[in-house]
């Protein structure tokens, strides 16, 4: 998998700087997941923060130093340091055993729509549409899309920031061709339809990422379609 | 709706003066990696120790930055820290700075911490509580030079930019918090968040890969 289409820098400096809401947060990390140019833009993202850090001025009301301090050193006493890793680490322990499981929901996503393809719960939501909407105790939104294929979405633009990554299947817009891997990141201007291919139906993951303040287009336009 | 114009008479990047109150004197990348060498290798406490006193209080105060209380910022600092003590033969110097490393770490923690506490209602079934962000020392080949040209790069930025950086960074606020705060459209924060990435990132592809 070689994906064609990436997450925007200014994604990837909030991403780096741990100021996604969770649901991006979790669409982004399964795009970094599949792709290596990505996850090298990322690491610069991060080296900004490590500058950050390290320029950072504790002013003298920082207290409490040597209780800290001496609690460190008490832990240091009882805390075994690791070893070096043999051969590189091992990412996923599931994963590291034999051949990949097909089965097994991106990482990122686990925690939100649990690990199984097969066990997800699709509900049907309109024609050729169906979704599973992760439990959102607060924020934003997360859903998983399933479309069926050569079906064309209602028009849309994007009035707050949205994240979607294609996980199977594909389909077309304006601003091109979206398969597997592939990560819309859009601008909130944009306006698109997209088609899905023909084949097989195309699963995305998206996040929709809606404070108070924006009463966004979102909510209204999918009101009907998935009941929100 | 209350900006907070006290937090922004702060010195931008609380600029890179190498000097602070704890340090007695200032150290380089390139020392850090040597203490972390001794650490790794004899599990060095003195050279533990230095590391702590120098970078402890910087990343409580990112974390009291991005919202912790006192007592969770101070928690999460320590876990940072430990973690580094822990995982000292993971550290290669000539693949990232202990800063960045750390940055990474401590940003993990808190987003763990927000996590649990937002979630200890039921998780889906067949979920996992704990999500992806390895924290490795590091993910790609970063030279002192570019630990030092970056740090001058950022002082470099545009007032607006460095705005956007900072709230992104010291605060965690996302793209629409951000476009709230200074009343700014959404497309003007992720243009200028981006602007400033693409110049921040200039010619670091040259090393390695």
């Amino acid at each position: 998998m070689n994906p064609r289409h990436h997450l925007d820098e200014a994604t990837l400096v909030s991403y780096a700087a741990g100021a996604l809401s969770d649901g991006m947060r979790a669409v982004a990390a399964t795009h970094l997941e599949a792709c290596g140019h990505c996850r090298e833009q990322l690491a610069g993202a991060e080296r900004i923060g490590g500058v950050l850090l390290s320029q950072r001025q504790p002013g003298p009301e920082a207290g409490g130093l040597a209780r800290l301090r001496a609690e460190m050193l008490a832990r240091l006493g009882t805390t075994a340091q690791q070893r070096a890793p043999l051969g590189g680490e091992a990412s996923g322990q599931e994963e590291a055993a034999g051949a990949p499981d097909t089965d097994l929901l991106p990482r990122p996503l686990r925690p939100y729509f649990g690990k199984s393809w097969r066990a997800l719960r699709w509900r049907w939501t309109a024609p050729g549409v169906h979704m599973i909407r992760a439990g959102r105790p607060s924020g934003d939104t997360l859903i998983m899309l399933k479309i069926a294929p050569g079906k064309s979405m209602p028009v849309h633009s994007h009035g707050g920031a949205e994240l979607t990554q294609v996980l199977k299947g594909a389909y077309d817009d304006a601003l091109g061709h979206f398969g597997p891997g592939d990560m819309a990141d859009l601008d909130c201007d944009i306006e698109h339809q997209p088609v899905t291919s023909p084949g097989v139906p195309c699963i995305c993951v998206a996040a929709l990422d809606e404070p108070l303040r924006f009463p966004g287009w979102i909510a209204r336009k999918l009101q009907p379609l998935v009941r929100l | 709706m209350t900006p907070n114009t006290t937090r922004w008479s702060l010195s931008p990047f609380e600029t890179a003066r190498a000097m602070s109150t704890n340090d007695p004197q200032p150290k380089s990348a390139e020392d850090w990696a040597a203490e972390m060498a001794a650490v790794s290798r004899r599990g060095d406490r003195d050279s533990f120790m230095r590391i702590y006193d120098h970078f402890f209080p910087r990343v409580r105060l990112y974390l009291r930055g991005l919202g912790s209380p006192e007592a969770v910022a101070e928690e999460i600092a320590q876990e940072s820290l430990l973690r580094l003590w822990q995982r000292a033969s993971m550290y290669e110097a000539s693949r990232g700075s202990l800063a960045t490393w750390l940055f990474r770490i401590a940003r993990n923690l808190h987003i763990d911490r927000l996590r649990q506490e937002r979630y200890w209602v039921a998780l889906p079934e067949g979920a996992e509580p704990a999500e992806e962000a390895p924290d490795e020392p590091y993910s790609r080949a970063e030279s002192y030079a570019d630990h030092v040209d970056l740090a001058r790069r950022i002082e470099k930025l545009p007032a607006t930019q460095a705005r956007l950086i900072r709230m992104s960074y010291f605060e965690a606020k996302s793209h629409s918090e951000i476009a709230a705060e200074l009343g700014m459209p959404l497309g003007t924060v992720k243009s200028g968040l981006r602007r400033a990435f693409l110049k921040l990132q200039v010619e670091v592809c040259g090393s390695a890969s």
